[in-house]
């Protein structure tokens, strides 16, 4: 009895979000449906990042080539010109693939550590930009290629088809791919945390605060690296085939350095090393521009799209303020969104100290207690 | 845990290290006969920590051999030398972020097996896995007396504790040969005294031998079976630690100006 009460303390935050997550569609029109698309896409593409820049420690400047593998790849392989599989198939393919490319780059990824990492994955979305370009027959050149909607057992994940209406809310395409979006996300959120809570995970910890410690202790170094960086290539793809479902055409000049500079920004304004901080982080960045687009009118000092009378566009004005977060965040919350989240709740847990404490269940309270602190302090690397 | 059968020696033959143009080892050779305390001692910059460096597979030595048991050490990758038994602490403490638990547990890497995909799937063998490793840790943190700080962070721990992480950590790897590397540098006298137990203990219970560099002479002597002097990065002397101490070599280089840290 007290276990399934604590068990529902502990995860009552995170089953009241899924359940407003699941009754969202039932309330928000197609504009807000769409932010959230493409912000659980993101988020997908930012625990991906955040796997291997905020965890191992390894700076990935070619997120956008892999997202862009995972697109392309799905369009391909479901769709004509290509072998026309089924598209539920063609979506894992597609993150299969996604993890062989970054496999391939893995003699890279294994050996180059942190930053020189960075300027080596760059050349990936160059390299990746013109293949888009080029390559007429598989991707579809400067104009790229129109989606092929997922379908699962008859049900398609478009307005096509048979019309559905659930609950007196018809269901169109928006919401529709709304639960995909959620199902792909969750997947994504408990496989991650369950990598960093494990083995994977410490060892990769470890290398990130000190390669020496982690390999005297056994980590196999370049192992963990390329396996990091192959891991979080896979997420990248699976949240390049949700945006490309999202947006039902896909072009080459999206998948852009921007593009990965824009994931960087997420990981960093979320929090180094934490699933929900690179959650938040990725709706931030995601949700700002088409935010800021929608409401230009009633924003002062921004114009309205294609006003075009000199002052700042919406676009430009997003950009300005997450430039703006991320230096915030670096000057005054170093471990970002989540952190700030952390210290909060500590603060709050402070200042409540709550009346029952020792009886509601297996807490662990005194050594609990100075514990919330936070622990930015980092670990020096060993120099021999 | 199952009682480990006697450790195999560690055979140190020849070694040299040469930076660009500083040699660091020359020649070195000793014995680490299983099952015993062996202290390497020597004025600062005499080779000891690249000795360790050596022995862990961290640098490679420009000649001669370490051997434990039948496997050559020289030739392996750090990784590998853990897998064979080999632990290690450093001279300044270096922790990952997290917990003690979290800590310990990358200890214990080289003995689980569980991968990417049976963590991201959390797969009930990969969860039984980690409970297992997870109650090993917890008691080694008992032996090592952290068992209070289990659960903390270890960027709050004292100075002191810090240090017995690192020990805990090294011990989780269930190490034959156990290397330890100014294990008291540091501490006061009541945690020295401490840590000295905590050596003494493991060394009983577990039956691993342990290399110690140390400054701290009264903790060479008490814990010492046998010692080798590094001088300028020759040994200089060996023998046990009264032998050593008496030793006029030994005397010039090194204790001559030390004894008087004796009284700690």
């Amino acid at each position: 009895m007290s276990d399934l009460r604590s068990l529902l303390l502990r995860r009552g935050p995170l089953l009241a979000a899924a359940l407003l997550l699941c009754a969202l569609p039932f309330y928000l029109d197609a504009f807000w449906l769409r932010i959230g698309l493409f912000s659980m896409a993101a988020a997908i593409g930012a625990v991906g990042l955040g796997l291997l820049s905020g965890t191992a420690g390894q700076l990935s400047l070619g997120h956008a080539f892999f997202l862009a593998v995972g697109a392309y790849g799905y369009v391909w392989l479901a769709g004509e010109p290509g072998p026309g599989l089924p598209p539920a198939v063609a979506l894992v393919l597609a993150v299969l693939l996604a993890g062989a490319a970054g496999g391939l780059f893995s003699p890279v990824a294994g050996r180059v550590k942190g930053i020189y990492l960075g300027v080596a994955t760059l050349a990936l979305v160059f390299l990746g930009h013109h293949v888009l370009l080029t390559a007429d027959s598989v991707t579809g050149g400067f104009n790229g290629r129109s989606v092929p909607p997922l379908e699962l057992g008859g049900f398609a994940f478009d307005g096509s088809g048979p019309g559905l209406t659930v609950l007196g809310v018809p269901f169109g395409a928006e919401e529709r791919l709304w639960y995909l979006g959620l199902t792909l996300f969750a997947v994504t959120w408990f496989t991650a945390r369950g990598l960093l809570r494990g083995r994977p995970g410490r060892a990769l910890v470890a290398l990130r605060d000190s390669e020496t410690a982690a390999s005297v202790m056994g980590v196999h170094v370049a192992r963990y690296r390329s396996a990091a960086f192959v891991v979080s290539s896979m997420y990248a793809g699976l949240a390049g085939v949700l945006l490309a479902l999202s947006f039902r055409r896909v072009v080459p000049d999206y998948f852009s350095l921007a593009l990965s500079v824009d994931y960087l920004a997420m990981i960093v304004i979320g929090g180094l090393g934490s699933v929900a901080g690179a959650t938040a982080g990725a709706v931030f960045v995601t949700a700002l521009p088409l935010l800021m687009t929608r409401y230009a009118d009633q924003l002062p000092l921004v114009a309205a799209p294609g006003s075009g009378d000199g002052s700042i566009g919406p676009t430009e004005a997003s950009r300005y303020l997450y430039g703006a977060a991320i230096v915030a965040v670096l000057l005054f919350a170093p471990d970002g969104l989540h952190g700030l989240a952390r210290r909060a709740r500590a603060r709050l847990r402070r200042r409540a100290p709550a009346p029952g404490a020792p009886g509601a269940g297996p807490v662990p309270s005194a050594a609990a207690s100075p514990v919330t602190t936070d622990t930015t302090a980092r670990a020096k690397e060993h120099t021999p | 845990m199952t009682a480990p059968a006697a450790p195999p020696a560690l055979d140190v033959r020849g070694v040299t290290v040469r930076f660009a143009g500083l040699l660091a080892l020359d020649d070195v050779s000793f014995t680490v006969a299983p099952g015993t305390v062996h202290a390497v001692i020597g004025p600062n910059g005499a080779g000891k920590s690249t000795c360790f460096n050596v022995l862990s597979g961290l640098y490679r030595p420009t000649a001669g051999s370490v051997r434990l048991g039948a496997a050559e050490l020289t030739r392996l990758a750090p990784h590998r030398i853990a897998a064979l038994g080999v632990a290690r602490t450093f001279q300044n403490i270096v922790t990952t972020r997290g917990t003690v638990a979290d800590n310990l547990m990358l200890g214990r890497h080289a003995l689980s097996r569980a991968g990417f995909a049976a963590g991201a799937l959390r797969l009930p063998g990969a969860r039984r896995e980690q409970r297992a490793h997870l109650a090993r840790a917890r008691e080694i943190a008992e032996l090592t007396g952290l068992g209070a700080h289990f659960d903390a962070p270890v960027a709050l721990l004292s100075y002191g504790d810090r240090k017995r992480v690192e020990l805990a950590r090294a011990l989780c790897l269930e190490p034959r040969v156990l290397l330890l590397d100014e294990p008291v540098a540091g501490m006061n006298a009541a945690e020295r005294l401490r840590t000295a137990e905590v050596v003494r203990e493991i060394r009983a219970e577990l039956g691993l031998s342990v290399v110690l560099v140390e400054h701290d002479m009264g903790l060479v002597m008490r814990l010492a079976d046998e010692v080798t002097v590094l001088d300028f990065g020759r040994a200089v002397a060996h023998g046990t630690p009264d032998e050593v101490r008496r030793d006029p070599e030994v005397l010039r280089a090194y204790l001559g100006t030390a004894t008087g840290e004796d009284a700690a």
